[in-house]
Order: C-alpha cells, then structure tokens, then sequence
C-alpha cells in the first residue's frame, strides 16, 4: 500500500501561497492575543488555587458561589466539570499574599456551609505567585534555550541558512499554536508549555528529514537549480512525512479523546502542533532557505557587479 | 547464519533479559498491590476502621490493637487474620518497592509541598537593632527578587551599598565587612533549613506513607512529597507544628527488667493459650528476664505467627523474624531483643521491630506496663557488629524539662579533658534561667542516670548525667563522630526555628482521581498503540510487522530503563511514552520509504536494504538529536510532572534509535540470508 507514489508537485511554485496562508493565521494569532492581552495563563503561572471537588449530592454553582462569597471569594470562577451526576465542580481563585492558604478556607467554608453534602477532593492545586512566576520565566527560558540549541546543531550538521529555516518554522508553529488557544480561550498550563517543546522539537525532526534529502540532492545532482534540488525532495520525502504524521496523530487523538480532564489541553495543544508543524515543514522551512540563498546571491551579485564598475 | 548475526542476536538477547529482570519486581509489585488494596476493603468492612486509618496503623505497627477496639466477634477474628496476611504483604511490598517503577503523585494520590525559608523574617530576627531604615531595605530586596530578580543575599548587598550604609550597623560584629555578614547571614539561613530538614524527617514516619520524599531544592527551599497523604490540612499539621523536644529521665535497669519479664509472661500466656496461664506465671517471677547479647545470641528464624500464637501457613522468609533460640520459648518477648555492651538502650535487630511494636501496642501488653512508662525508638538505626539496630529506650512518661528552655546548642571541640582527648567534638547546650533552675534539680537528684533527648517521640541521644549542672550550661560528651555531633546540635536547636517556612505550593491529587488517570492512560496507550501496529501492517505489510516488534521492543526498554532507575512514571510520564509510540516508528518509516524507492530504481532487494538503512541513518540521527535537544532542556527546566514527561520521551527516542536501526536490520538480514527471497513485503 501506498499513499503518495512519484508525486510531482511543485512546492516552491506554490510557496506564495503558503506564505499568504501563513501570515494571515499569524496576523490572526497576534490580533488574538493582543485582545484578550496576551495569552491566557494558568495558575502554575500566575499563582492561585485550583480546587476540583466531587461533591455526594447535587449542587449547583450558585449555591457554591453563595456559600463563597461570605469568606471574600465571590469572583471564584466556578466550573462544573465530566458529566451533570458526577456534582464534579472546579473552582479557582486568583493569586493572593504570598502564605494566604485559600485552598483550606475553602474546604473549610464548604464542609460548614454543607454539612449533608460531603465531598470528595479530587485535586487541589495552590500555587504562590512567586513560585508562579519563576515558572513561567522558567518556561520561556527552556523555549528559547532549546531553539538556540536546534540553531546550533543545524548550523554545524547543515549551514546557517537550514537554521534559520527551521527556526523561523519553529516560531511559527509556537506562535500559531498559541494563537488558537487564546482564539479557543484556552489556558497555557505548565503541561502545555510541555506539549510546546514537545511541538517544537516534533516540528525539528520534520524539518531535518526534509534538509537531509536537500543536503543528499545537493551532492548528487550537481546542475539543478536550487528551487528545482528543494522541491525534488519535498516530493521525495512527502511519503514519509505523511505517515510519521499520520501516526502520531492516531496516538495523539487517542489520547485526547481518552486521556481525560487532565490532560486535554496538553493533546490539544499537541493536536495543533502536529497539524501546523507537518505543514511548515513543507511549506515555511524549506522555502524560506531558498529565499534566504536568493537575497544572499542577490547581495553577492550586487556586490560583484560593484566591483565591476569600479 | 553468519556469525556476525550470532553476535548481534546474542547481545539483543542479553538486552532482553536484562530488561526482564529489572521489569519484574514492577510487575510483581502491581499483583501485590491488587491483593493489599482487597485486604485493606475487607478490614474496612469488618470494622469500624476506615481505609485511612488502616493505612496509618500499618505503618505505626498498632494495627492489631486498633483492630481489637473497632470489631468484635466473628469479624473481629476474621479482621485479624486479615490483618495478619496484611502485615506480611505489606513487608514484602517495602522490600520490592525500592527495585520498581515508582507512580507518581498523580498516579497514586498524594501531596506535594514546597515550602521556602522566610528570609525577610530571618533578618529581622537576626538583627541588632531595627529600624525603618532596615525595614525599607528588606521590602526593596524583597520585591526585586519577587519580581525576578536575582539571589535575595546579592540583592541584599546591593541595596545596602546603594544607599551607602555598612552592614554592620545592622548585623554581625562592628568593623566587619559585608561580605563576612553575608555569608553569615546564608550560614544561618541554611542552617535553618537543615535544621527543619531534620525535624521533618524525623516526623514524616507519622503519615503511614511508604516512601515520603523530603528534599532541599536550591538554598532554602524544601520539597515534601507524600504519596497516598491526600489531607493537605493533616500534612500541615504534622509538617507546621513546631518540634516537640523534651527531656525525659530513662527507667533504671532492674524497672526495665521487671517490665520486661511482665511482658514475657503475658506474652508466654498468648502463646500458650490461657489454661497454661497460672502455672507459667508463678514460674516467671522467679526467673528474671535476660537479654541474649549481640554477639552469642544463638539466633534462629521463626515466622511471625509462632510469635503470636497462630495457626501456621506458610513461613515466608520475608515475614520471619530473628529470635534468640534458648529463650524463645520461656520468652517470647526479650528473645526479640539484644544487648550491647556498654550502650544505654536496647538493642533491636531491625527485622524484629515491628513485631516488638505490636507487642508493645497489644492491649494485654498494655495492662502490664506501669503508667509512668513509656517506650520509645531511636531517631534512627545503629550498627554493631554487622548487624543493624533499632535502639529501644523506656523512659519516664513526664519529660523533665522542655525544649523552650533550650537557648542554644552548638558543637564544640574538646581541648582534651579527662573523659575527652583533645580534639574530639562534643555539644553544648545553653538554658535559659528558668531552665538552668530545673536542669540543677534534675540533674542533681539523677546523678548516673541517663537524661534521653526526645525529638517528636523519638529517642535522639541518652547521655549519662556525670555531676549536678547548676550554671544552665551542659556538655554532652561521647563518642561522636563531627557529623553526628551536628546532627545532635540541630536536633537541640529545633526547637524554635529562626525563619519560619511558608508553603509556596501546594498541590495534592485525590486517590479517586489518580486511579482514573492511570486508567484512562492505559487505555488511551493500549489503543493508541494498537491503531499505530495496525496501521503500520496494513501499510508495509510484512516489514510493518517488524517494524512493530521493534516498536513493542521499544516499550518494554522504556520500562526496563525506568524502573532499573527506580524512576517515576506520572501522567504526562504516560503521555511521553504514548507520543513515543507514535514517533518510534519513525525511524522505520524513514528507512522503509527509502528502500521502496531503492526497489523502484532497479536494485535488488539485499542492496535495496543496505541502501536503506545506510541512507536513512544519518537523517535518524539528526532528526533524533534535534528532538533529544528539546526533551533534555525540558527536562532540565521542568518541575516534577514535565520531567516525567520528558523522561519518557527521552529514553524513548534513544530506545527508538536502537530499535529501528539495530534490531530491525538484524531481522532483515537473517530473513534475507536464510532465505531466497523474491520479492520483499513492504
């Protein structure tokens, strides 16, 4: 069996149209994200407490909000969560005071506002803001890291202008990915920050196989062109990227479909990545080495051209 | 076959059961497991004891006794034969839990805590004299490092010399510079944290948590992890309160003796049944107990259940405790116990000690042990010999003195003294005046007797009180090495901490909801990796087949690796390992198209194969290590649940690469050498 056999398609014909598709879900990303003021962050982040409680009996959210408000926690956000019977409810408080322990105050009030309804805690998550925010530099910091890492090893295995390929493709796999979680209003947990390298790191690995053929190409067939040498591999590489994407995306789709509450967000976030990392592979890294060599010759044949005259 | 082949399967046969071995404790652990869980519902349902609590008593050793008070009847007898086969399963579960992959917080249940030391407090305790002036500098230090800014003592320096002011008008000593009162001042900080360090380990025994997990994370952070410890409320209670450090006079001997013997003979009665009951006594009194002493002990191994008097099964060498031979029958109980010579406590082989502690919580036991009595462990285990032991003190019940009476405690080096050569560490100890009062009388009245430091119920050390200290200022003197010196000086100083911690985190997973996670990742991975074989023959045909055996392979080295590292597996752990699973058969997926295009161009099928692989590899490998980036600075910038995941992934992608690359090709070739193939299924 097999999918794509001696496919013949001009990848560098159509990048235009890769970029236009590229820009316009970059432009949206940004729109996004600048209007709900950057993306949404969860409490592993910004500090707060995060209860995930099972209560015995039926409650609904009102009551709970009630019973909250008497303590000061009346803006709690309050979710109820799986299925209506479970009385499975999260509740989540912004960050306070440093040493301000809400998660038991809460459990407090409630166990003394419902003394027939017990409940069971699920989860309980408290995150001081310090904590909180030493994460998230954490977080960025590994980002960056590890793209200066994939900058490196590309540079040394290939040449600068694949690193900027696959970096520039990285980038906008990161930032398309967050733009659809802010479009969903979905929240950036420290597990999706996770799934994040995870994108990057997938992403890579596409790439490379792509560069490796170029590289080989580049050796064996002397006179073609470049454009020519890019989409020749494209084409032959198309098979594997195709599958490789295919299967990890069963695995992750399983997941996301079995994986629970927990971590839905991370294989969503995987989910996305997978789609739009596969696609840059092809249509942003590759071709932005070529456009990177052209203004290269560009500048080269200027500059010949300078000497010439004088 | 060549022989090279022979070479390579040989050494893929190794790796596998080199894998097996290190999987089967994991395996064994999870049946194990299944039956501690139904013993623990049956309990449950027999008496009025709770899962909980269950679990805590099995771990303080009182499960017996607690079973005693909440049943009766029939279920009492039936809830006590469980109990029996409970104490047994749970030993052999300790003895494997240490070789098995070990299931994260999330995976379990649990709580993880992280505490940090209070800085800004600590200054404000340590400094001569306060002002607003000292106030403003502490809250700028704060918030810069709040805001992320650098270590709190560099800021600290900084903002004293930005505003021009010398240190020392705040702290240490006048004259000194500031960067000799900066690094007293982190002396003390860390200090502080070994010192609660300390207290908390010596504590944590209480939450009936098999392996809790106590760690300092960077200067003054430390991180508590308790599995199955799902009450953040009960975890700070026990963690928060402050140590509870008595003193307490320990019995005299021929007290101890007489103890001793009474719990003999009420032990001998439950051996025996209660007929024997009168004649045995009488026998008894006359006989005073002994201890067989560490070294001619004639020691024999005999199952817990001979002990107690109960039917027999079957004798496990991990249930059997060590008895002293000549005097088991006579004394069941001081059998247990050894004697050292010279050491101011009861010696117990460690084997023995929860045997010994449920004797001593058996309600019958109990009834004979004078109310003013108390028994208590050691902080910790002892070597003699080539054994270890458990050092067992009775004491009085009411403490002498209390540890808020303490001023200070540190270690001192002996300038050589009649008892002491020069050089040698000994720990002083300061009282404050009301104590310096009590300790006079005490240890006036008590001359060579021995004062035990008690730290949270345990016995830190026993030292023999040599002459009536009336200046409030005590040595303790012994054969200390420096390190145990400090240990004891810390343990004396914990009482009242100079920087209270507070919880930065807090984070803690019902059991209900980590039994659900392990569930649905199993099954997410089960059927995730079922598509991903299906799909991978329905695709290569044959060669998909192999390239799912390397895939399967590369699980199973994925757990191997792990639990040979004792690692923990956690949610997105499972993750990692599912995601693996997909991009595992990259590598085949890579070399596999690059063969079908080798066939296509004309070559045959062993140099379609040889091309194959030979092209294919460099491109696995960069393709591999570009991934290995990311998942290695992941797991170095991580807190707990990312790295799990990028652990797995990790060890995934390097299994991968020897799957794929090795074992594959190993299958190809042999299949291709053996037989004429014609055409390749693929």
């Amino acid at each position: 069996m097999q999918f794509f056999q001696n496919t013949h398609i001009n990848f560098i014909g159509i990048r235009k149209i890769g970029y236009i598709i590229s820009a316009t879900l970059i432009v949206i990303s940004l729109v996004s994200l600048v209007l709900h003021g950057g993306p949404r962050m969860g409490i592993d982040f910004t500090g707060g407490t995060s209860l995930d409680l099972a209560f015995a009996q039926s409650v609904s959210a009102s009551e709970l909000r009630n019973s909250l408000s008497d303590i000061g926690f009346g803006s709690a956000e309050i979710k109820q969560v799986g299925l209506k019977e479970a009385n499975e409810f999260i509740i989540r408080v912004e960050k306070m005071e440093e040493g301000t322990e809400a998660g038991q105050v809460i459990e407090a009030e409630l166990t003394q506002d419902f003394p027939n309804n017990t409940y069971e805690i699920k989860s309980v998550n408290e995150v001081g803001p310090k904590i909180g925010g030493e994460l998230g530099r954490a977080a960025i910091l590994a980002v960056l890291i590890s793209l200066l890492g994939i900058l490196i090893y590309i540079s040394w295995r290939f040449e600068f202008k694949f690193a900027i390929g696959a970096v520039i493709a990285l980038f906008h796999d990161v930032i398309i990915t967050l733009g659809i979680f802010s479009l969903l209003n979905l929240e950036i947990s420290l597990a999706v920050v996770a799934a994040f390298l995870t994108i990057v790191g997938y992403s890579i690995n596409d790439t490379v196989v792509v560069f490796d053929r170029i590289r080989e190409n580049l050796k064996v067939l002397r006179r073609e062109t470049l454009p020519n040498i890019i989409n020749k591999s494209l084409n032959q590489t198309i098979s594997r990227t195709i599958i490789t994407s295919l299967t990890t995306l069963i695995v992750v789709v399983v997941l996301f479909l079995l994986g629970g509450e927990v971590i839905h967000n991370f294989s969503l976030a995987l989910i996305i990545g997978i789609l739009i990392g596969t696609y840059s592979s092809i249509f942003i890294a590759s071709p932005i080495v070529l456009e990177w060599q052209s203004r290269a010759d560009e500048k080269k044949s200027r500059s010949t051209l300078l000497h010439k005259s004088r | 076959m060549q022989r090279s082949y022979i070479v390579k399967v040989v050494l893929v046969l190794i790796l596998l059961i080199v894998a097996g071995y290190s999987l089967y404790p994991t395996f064994q652990l999870s049946g194990l497991n299944r039956k501690e869980t139904e013993f623990i519902d049956k309990i449950d349902s027999l008496t009025r004891l709770n899962k909980i609590e269950i679990d805590e008593s099995l771990t303080a050793g009182d499960l017996e006794a607690r079973i005693r008070k909440a049943a009766s009847g029939d279920s009492l007898n039936d809830a006590l034969a469980s109990a029996a086969e409970l104490l047994d399963l749970s030993a052999k579960i300790e003895k494997i839990e240490k070789r098995a992959i070990k299931r994260g917080l999330d995976l379990q249940g649990g709580t993880y805590l992280v505490y940090e030391a209070d800085l800004p407090q600590l200054l404000r305790n340590v400094a001569k004299n306060k002002d607003d002036r000292l106030e403003d500098i502490i809250s700028a230090t704060k918030n810069t490092v709040e805001q992320g800014g650098d270590d709190f003592f560099s800021v600290l320096e900084e903002n004293f010399k930005s505003r021009n002011i010398e240190m020392n008008r705040y702290f240490g000593r006048k004259g000194q510079t500031n960067q000799d009162i900066i690094q007293e001042l982190k002396d003390e900080s860390q200090d502080a944290v070994n010192r609660t360090l300390e207290v908390l380990r010596n504590r944590i025994d209480q939450f009936g948590v098999s392996e809790p997990s106590i760690t300092k994370q960077g200067a003054n952070r430390i991180v508590i992890e308790l599995a199955g410890v799902t009450s953040i409320q009960r975890a700070k209670n026990v963690i928060s309160s402050t140590a509870q450090l008595e003193f307490k006079l320990v019995q005299k001997s021929d007290i101890i003796w007489s103890i001793l013997d009474d719990i003999d003979r009420v032990m001998r009665v439950k051996q025996k049944g209660d007929a024997l009951a009168d004649s045995t006594v009488t026998q008894s009194q006359a006989d005073t107990a002994q201890f067989a002493s560490g070294e001619t002990a004639k020691d024999e191994e005999v199952s817990l259940d001979d002990l107690f008097g109960e039917q027999t099964e079957e004798v496990e060498q991990d249930t059997t405790i060590l008895v002293d031979q000549n005097t088991f029958s006579d004394k069941p109980f001081t059998a247990l116990l050894r004697q050292i010579p010279g050491a101011g406590y009861i010696a117990v082989p460690l084997q023995n000690v929860r045997a010994v502690q449920r004797i001593i919580n058996l309600p019958e036991v109990q009834a004979v042990v004078p109310s003013d009595v108390q028994f208590h462990f050691g902080t910790e285990a002892t070597v003699y010999g080539e054994d270890r032991f458990e050092r067992l003190y009775l004491t009085k019940k009411e403490p002498e003195l209390l540890g808020e009476t303490l001023s200070d405690a540190s270690v001192q080096i002996s300038g050589g003294t009649q008892s002491l050569r020069a050089g040698a560490p000994y720990v002083s100890m300061e009282l404050n005046n009301e104590g310096a009062k009590i300790f006079s009388k005490v240890t006036g009245n008590n001359i060579d007797r021995q004062l035990a430091i008690v730290l949270d119920g345990k016995v830190a050390s026993a030292p023999v009180i040599q002459t009536k200290i009336t200046a409030g200022s005590a040595m303790i003197e012994g054969t200390f090495t420096m390190e145990e010196a400090q240990d004891l000086a810390l343990i004396l100083r914990a009482g009242a901490l100079p920087a209270p911690l507070y919880s930065i985190t807090e984070n803690t997973v019902g059991p209900s909801l980590g039994r659900d996670s392990i569930k649905r990742g199993a099954n997410s991975a089960v059927i995730g990796l079922a598509l991903v074989i299906l799909f991978m023959i329905i695709y290569y045909k044959a060669a998909g087949i192999v390239a799912d055996f390397a895939l399967i392979l590369n699980i199973i080295f994925i757990f191997a690796v792990m639990a040979g590292f004792h690692s923990t597996l956690t949610l997105p752990g499972i993750a990692g390992i599912i995601l693996t699973v997909g991009m595992a058969v990259d590598a085949n997926v890579l070399i596999y198209e690059r063969i079908r295009e080798e066939l296509k161009s004309g070559k045959t099928i062993r140099a379609a194969i040889d091309a194959g692989y030979g092209r294919a590899f460099t491109t696995i490998l960069d393709a591999n290590i570009t991934t290995l980036i990311t998942a290695v600075v992941l797991y170095s910038f991580g807190t707990g649940p990312i790295k799990g995941f990028a652990l797995t992934l990790s060890i995934g992608i390097i299994a991968s690469m020897f799957t794929a690359i090795v074992v594959t090709r190993l299958i190809f070739d042999i299949i291709t050498s053996r037989y004429a193939i014609k055409k390749l299924s693929i």
